[in-house]
């Protein structure tokens, strides 16, 4: 009897095993899915075509006086492709291309396409990256952590990570309101998992639409520095091929 | 007029039908002004000392810069008018097209007509496939580039481009190299994380150079890159061959001679490494066949001794000897002076955008133990930069950078965007 009680444990106990492990397969890859399709529903905030020109102006801060204002045409196409075009009278003249996990950069003074590294393309106020990057569903992948309210808002956390070594963040924590995904908040960590920055989204209606028209970062490092990220304009518009070339950017058919 | 005036003008109208503008505005203007101060400080006891008030060693120098850049349309036009004065000279003035070009085609295939910035290759303290532009390096503060006259066709698809370039046709051997005619071809190829480069220049000064050149990332903080190019011919200039007569120490015409050295190879690797907090480091090292040997600079540095005995002989012309001194001096205006050297750079710069930057530069020459070092600290607001800096020679006696007539600079600029 006691061998029969034994072995129904044992039976029990393996099912079980195996069905937490099934339904925890199915559950993981319904939650990655979700993911993927959470985060689709949030880049629509931000980038409203696949290809597309959005014109932005960066304003920093340090302290609550305004320290510099900057201008960019970004150029986006599918396949991770975008073409920053800077447009202040102090950068006038640079070009900045990242394909990809590669980025290269062309100087006024010099021209000619300097390969840079993601590194070097992190660094500054709102780094390009910041600018140039405006989908997560294509570059990132994670989990549903829970759920949490932002300044009221009930929001889905998620915990995502960078699916390629270019991103400028390696891990984000980002919440989307649970009523129509839109991106309420971010916690932008970099390569050391060191906090760097946190991101506020605000939406405003443009023709009709619900879209992203200010991120806010606010510097965790150095505490005092704001900067703020104005969408100015989003025109669909789809550059040949050959304007995503390196070589190419010493051209001035692209605006300079 | 000249040729690609002409053709520049008619084919720039044609370009208005051009189909791959992407300038939004009609017309793009951006306007920069400069001023930039250098102090230069002589080196008292050089061998040249007595040619030095022949030469712009030493002479402290001031510019004043504007600069005016353009789009209308296919043409695009960067104009720069210069006022500078030297210590010792009449204030001068100086207007001129740095570039006046127009870009049209479409479907992947673009040309360009007229006069543009044609830098290449992949390196920051040397290049050796930088045929075209020829760029001189290291300069402080230095002024906007000029252009090379030439009419290009240039191929592109997602990943590779090539460009067959015409510069200043008809000119053949002019006095500086960047004005010779030649037939160049670029191509460029983008082979999984790396770029590369290859180049191929025809002219009747150097007949046939060939290059290629590579630039990869294999970490996010890490970049490598390297170049090497072969010349079929070249030529460097030298010192008087020994013995050398007194007739020959005391004539300037005489005090060098361009000689022409067979084939000649330039060769360069470096590295970037950047981290988070802003710290950078660039490391480079490089040979260059046609720059003067160590055992140049010992032999300028001996005549330069030798012409100083002549002039206390009774009936040597004081003017004879500080004329061929001063003629002496221009082995130092060569784009380099080394043959072997190496550059190592720190720099910061705020990771958080800050207004300040600043950086180190240490450029040792490996052939004979000579160095120049440069500091240097920026400032960027709004539309208002400054920059401050000092350089400094020194090395082993008859190093090159030990043998220069000047011990330092010291510069500053301040520059206003529009």
């Amino acid at each position: 009897m006691s061998r029969f009680s034994g072995f129904s444990s044992l039976f029990r106990f393996s099912f079980l095993f195996l069905t937490s492990l099934i339904s925890c397969l199915i559950s993981c890859q319904t939650s990655a899915a979700d993911v993927k399709a959470l985060l689709k529903e949030a880049d629509a905030y931000r980038l409203t075509a696949d290809s597309m020109r959005v014109d932005t102006e960066v304003r920093t801060f340090k302290g609550e006086q305004p320290d510099k204002t900057r201008l960019y045409h970004v150029y986006v196409k599918p396949g991770r492709r975008s073409l920053v075009v800077f447009r202040s009278p102090a950068e006038r003249g640079q070009k900045m291309l990242m394909l990809g996990d590669d980025f290269w950069l062309v100087l006024p003074a010099s021209q000619r396409p300097l390969r840079i590294t993601p590194m070097q393309k992190l660094l500054g106020d709102a780094s390009t990256g910041d600018i140039a990057s405006l989908t997560w569903a294509e570059d990132y992948d994670g989990q549903v952590t829970g759920e949490a309210p932002i300044e009221g808002v009930p929001c889905l956390k998620l915990d995502i990570a960078g699916q390629r070594k270019g991103v400028s963040y390696p891990r984000i924590v980002l919440y989307l309101a649970k009523s129509d995904r839109r991106p309420v908040h971010a916690e932008l960590y970099v390569a050391s998992d060191k906090l760097a920055k946190e991101a506020a989204f605000k939406i405003g209606e443009v023709n009709g639409r619900k879209v992203v028209t200010l991120m806010t970062l606010t510097d965790r490092i150095q505490r005092e520095r704001r900067t703020e990220v104005h969408y100015l304009a989003r025109t669909p518009k789809a550059l040949g091929d050959e304007f995503y070339n390196p070589a190419f950017l010493v051209r001035a058919d692209i605006e300079q | 007029m000249k040729w690609w005036f002409l053709g520049f003008a008619v084919l720039a109208f044609h370009a208005g039908k051009a189909q791959a503008q992407e300038t939004p505005d009609p017309v793009d203007l951006a306007y920069k002004t400069r001023l930039v101060g250098e102090s230069h400080s002589v080196r008292g006891d050089s061998v040249f000392a007595r040619g030095l008030p022949l030469t712009s060693f030493g002479r402290d120098r001031a510019r004043l810069e504007g600069e005016a850049r353009g789009k209308a349309g296919p043409i695009s036009l960067l104009v720069t008018e210069a006022v500078s004065d030297q210590e010792g000279s009449q204030p001068a003035s100086r207007s001129l097209i740095n570039e006046a070009y127009a870009d049209f085609g479409g479907g992947g295939i673009h040309s360009t007509v007229g006069k543009k910035v044609l830098s290449g290759d992949v390196g920051y303290g040397f290049r050796p496939l930088d045929v075209i532009q020829r760029e001189a390096r290291l300069q402080v503060l230095p002024p906007a580039l000029e252009g090379v006259n030439h009419i290009s066709i240039e191929r592109f698809s997602s990943s590779a481009a090539w460009a067959v370039i015409l510069a200043n046709p008809g000119s053949g051997h002019r006095g500086d190299p960047k004005d010779d005619g030649s037939l160049a071809l670029r191509y460029y190829q983008r082979a999984g994380g790396t770029d590369l480069h290859g180049v191929a220049r025809f002219s009747d000064r150097f007949k046939l150079e060939t290059g290629a050149a590579a630039s990869a990332v294999p970490h996010e903080s890490l970049e490598l890159h390297g170049s090497f190019l072969y010349m079929r011919r070249s030529e460097r200039l030298a010192p008087l061959a020994e013995p050398a007569s007194r007739s020959q120490l005391l004539s300037p015409d005489l005090a060098l001679e361009n000689k022409s050295i067979g084939s000649a190879r330039k060769a360069l690797a470096g590295l970037t490494w950047t981290h988070e907090t802003g710290w950078s480091i660039l490391g480079e090292t490089w040979w260059d066949g046609t720059a003067p040997s160590a055992e140049d600079w010992q032999r300028l540095s001996r005549q330069a001794r030798q012409r100083n005995a002549l002039a206390a002989l009774p009936g040597v012309p004081a003017t004879a000897v500080a004329g061929s001194l001063a003629a002496s001096t221009r082995m130092f205006q060569q784009p380099s002076v080394s043959r072997h050297a190496a550059l190592a750079r720190i720099a910061w710069s705020d990771p958080q955008g800050g207004r300040w930057s600043g950086g180190v530069d240490l450029l040792r020459s490996l052939d004979d133990g000579g160095y120049s070092l440069t500091a240097a600290v920026g400032w960027q607001a709004d539309k208002l930069r400054l920059d401050a800096g000092v350089r400094r020679f020194g090395g082993k006696p008859d190093s090159a950078y030990r043998l220069m007539p000047e011990r330092g600079i010291a510069f500053a600029g301040a520059s206003l965007a529009f």
